[in-house]
């Protein structure tokens, strides 16, 4: 079995020592690497070339959104999970639109640490259960405010299906694959979403997937 | 600091006592008096030499009707003499006679009439007169009696004759001079009243001219005291306004070591905490329920502790500004606000660089924070808008509420105190509109420093 190789960047020594044990628990995970702050977690990346990268959001010098950019520019092959305090959908807007997979609360790294990095390294999203519900309960209240129509309903079943498929990071080619259909079939269905629910670029939606509970 | 150091140059001898004030008045006072009084000294005077050179006129005319009137006496009593001397027969006729009496009566009452106050000329010459008349009178007798013929009077009479024309001449003379004298004595007085006039005039012009140079170097003495005291407020207010800024930045600086302290230290600690306490029960054996309980309890515990120092720690220092940049700050900010009150934010931006100062990001993220924090907590709102707007310029802020409002006249509390500060400390403007009722909006504009006022 392949094993994982996780780097951990975060500017806390209890922090990182907490995590190391968190992973170091797993078999197939192995930490390659620490890093105490941004910069030197984008060198430790290009020079390790690890699977995963575990990233504290607020580092100083260069933060984790920042080196997570970087990271992802450079190593197209590398998956972060972010490591925030904040379940606030500006943080996660701005981690996905970095480029980051999985977007983690630090109160609740230690239980779901695992299965991030395992979704993370498959190419899949991962979401802290604590962010979808309150990136739900903002979404509802601006809803309720604005006086809008809940936009899903407008979906039909064959694109809430693929809204699904890409929140979750597949390609067109894989879906196509996974639904039977053409992947021009597949692309017009999802331009058709992104036109529906007023979205520009997958971070939004897969920020609207997680809102929704599609995804998590 | 203690106060009085602040501002050591005031002194209270500094301004000017009332006294030069009451000095300055005075002096006028009497130069209008000094004016005053020549004046009517002056005018007094001239009515005075009016009066006098008419009484001289008077005396004078009056002199001259009395000796035409003895002149005219002496005359008719010469020719009734005249008459009587050279009447043919042996004894004169009781007509001339009595003529000639008749006039030398009146003669006589010429002279007694003569104004009694004469001069010593004047004297003389009725003295003169009365002895010639006296003689007259005793050749008359003679002549009357016989003893003396009246050829012989004639010869004595037209003597006198001859004698009295000489005297009044001489008196003409002397009369006219009289008129001149007097002339020349008013003159001289007028003179006297001229030379006292420009005097008095030369005393309050030397005067005024005192008044108004005293009266000057008081208003310059003013004037350099109130610029001194403008320079000094203007000082003092600079003084402040650098004091205050500084007082916003320590606040700032120590907010941001409180928050880093507490993330890093409190943060740090509790996030190890729970990652243990993770293990801990993890690795429990089966049948601990009653510890595992104990630790779940534990874990949920710390939790809350981490929710509340971040809490404390984001209230301190909003590190989203530094990991998210302004607008997606105020944007949680908004959020935030409208998770955990009754109020709903929304939130508008435009054109804002994201690489505005930290100063200004500070500026506009805590005015907004200060704002919605008021509308929540003041003005029990319900909704409120918070729009940004950069330009080329500077940003433009507004944050408004549909709350219960407040007389911003009246109610100028700590918290619009603290926004004008900061702002005004980047060299922006504040405004506050509110009426009870009607909602509030606070508006802010910050104009940018040159380097940073290109949106992004």
């Amino acid at each position: 079995m392949n094993q994982i190789r996780v780097l951990l960047a975060d500017d806390h020594t209890l922090i990182r020592a907490g995590l190391r044990l968190v992973v170091d628990r797993e078999s197939e995970f192995t930490v390659v690497g620490e890093a105490s702050d941004g910069r030197q977690a984008v060198a430790l990346a290009e020079s390790l070339k690890p699977d995963i990268v575990v990233m504290d959001i607020g580092m100083p010098g260069l933060n984790g959104i920042e080196a997570c950019r970087q990271i992802r520019e450079k190593m197209p092959d590398t998956q972060v999970v972010m490591l925030s305090m904040h379940s606030d959908e500006g943080y996660v807007l701005r981690a996905l639109k970095a480029g980051a997979r999985a977007y983690l609360l630090k109160d609740s790294a230690e239980a779901d640490l695992g299965r991030a990095i395992r979704a993370a390294s498959d190419g899949k999203s991962f979401f802290s259960p604590a962010v979808g519900k309150v990136l739900l309960e903002d979404y509802m209240r601006t809803l309720q405010r604005t006086g809008a129509e809940d936009s899903y309903e407008l979906l039909s079943p064959r694109e809430r299906e693929i809204l699904q498929l890409v929140a979750e990071g597949k390609s067109s080619k894989e879906i196509a694959g996974l639904l039977n259909l053409s992947v021009h079939t597949v692309e017009t269905h999802r331009a058709r979403v992104m036109q529906k629910l007023n979205l520009r670029g997958i971070p939004e939606l897969t920020l609207y997937a997680v809102r929704k509970g599609i995804i998590s | 600091m203690p106060p009085e150091k602040s501002n050591p140059t005031v002194r209270d001898g500094d301004w000017p006592t009332p006294r030069v004030r009451w000095v300055l008045a005075g002096t006028f006072v009497a130069l209008l008096a000094l004016i005053f009084v020549s004046g009517a000294a002056a005018t007094r005077t001239l009515r005075e030499m009016h009066q006098e050179e008419e009484n001289a006129r008077l005396i004078l005319a009056d002199r001259g009707q009395q000796l035409t009137g003895l002149f005219v006496s002496v005359e008719l009593y010469n020719q009734d003499i005249g008459r009587f001397v050279g009447y043919p027969g042996a004894r004169p006729d009781p007509g001339i006679r009595q003529e000639l009496e008749q006039a030398g009566a009146e003669l006589l009452s010429q002279l007694n009439r003569y104004p009694a106050v004469r001069q010593p000329q004047e004297e003389d010459f009725l003295k003169h007169l009365d002895d010639l008349y006296r003689r007259h009178r005793e050749l008359y007798q003679e002549a009357l009696s016989g003893s003396l013929t009246r050829d012989l009077m004639a010869d004595q009479v037209l003597g006198m004759r001859a004698q009295i024309l000489d005297w009044s001449g001489e008196l003409n003379t002397w009369n006219g001079r009289r008129l001149q004298q007097s002339d020349a004595a008013l003159l001289a007085q007028f003179g006297n009243l001229q030379s006292t006039l420009t005097r008095s005039l030369a005393i309050a012009l030397a005067a005024g001219l005192l008044l108004v140079a005293a009266s000057m170097a008081y208003i310059l003495r003013l004037e350099r005291q109130t610029r001194n005291r403008y320079r000094e407020l203007a000082e003092s207010r600079h003084e402040l306004e650098r004091l205050s800024s500084r007082l916003v930045d320590a606040q700032e600086e120590e907010r941001r070591a409180i928050s880093r302290e507490l993330h890093d230290e409190v943060g740090q600690s509790l996030g190890a905490l729970l990652v243990d306490l993770g293990r801990l029960s993890s690795s429990l054996p089966a049948d601990g329920a009653e510890i595992r309980e104990r630790l779940q309890h534990m874990k949920a515990l710390t939790e809350r502790t981490v929710g509340t120092v971040r809490d404390i720690a984001l209230l301190l220092r909003p590190s989203m500004l530094d990991d998210l940049g302004l607008v997606a700050a105020l944007e949680w900010q908004g959020r935030e606000v409208s998770r955990r009150s009754e109020m709903e934010v929304a939130v508008e931006s435009a054109n804002v660089s994201d690489d505005l100062p930290d100063d200004y990001k500070i500026c506009v993220y805590r005015l907004v924070q200060e704002a919605l924090n008021n509308a929540v907590r003041h003005a029990r709102a319900r909704n409120a808008r918070v729009r940004v707007a950069g330009a080329a310029s500077g940003i433009e802020i507004e944050v408004s509420d549909d709350g219960q409002g407040f007389d911003p006249r009246r109610t100028r509390g700590l918290g619009i105190l603290g926004m004008e500060e900061r702002v005004k400390r980047l060299g922006g403007s504040l405004a506050v509109t509110s009426a009870p009722g009607q909602g509030t909006r606070v508006k802010a504009e910050l104009p940018l420093p040159v380097a940073a006022g290109t949106p992004a």
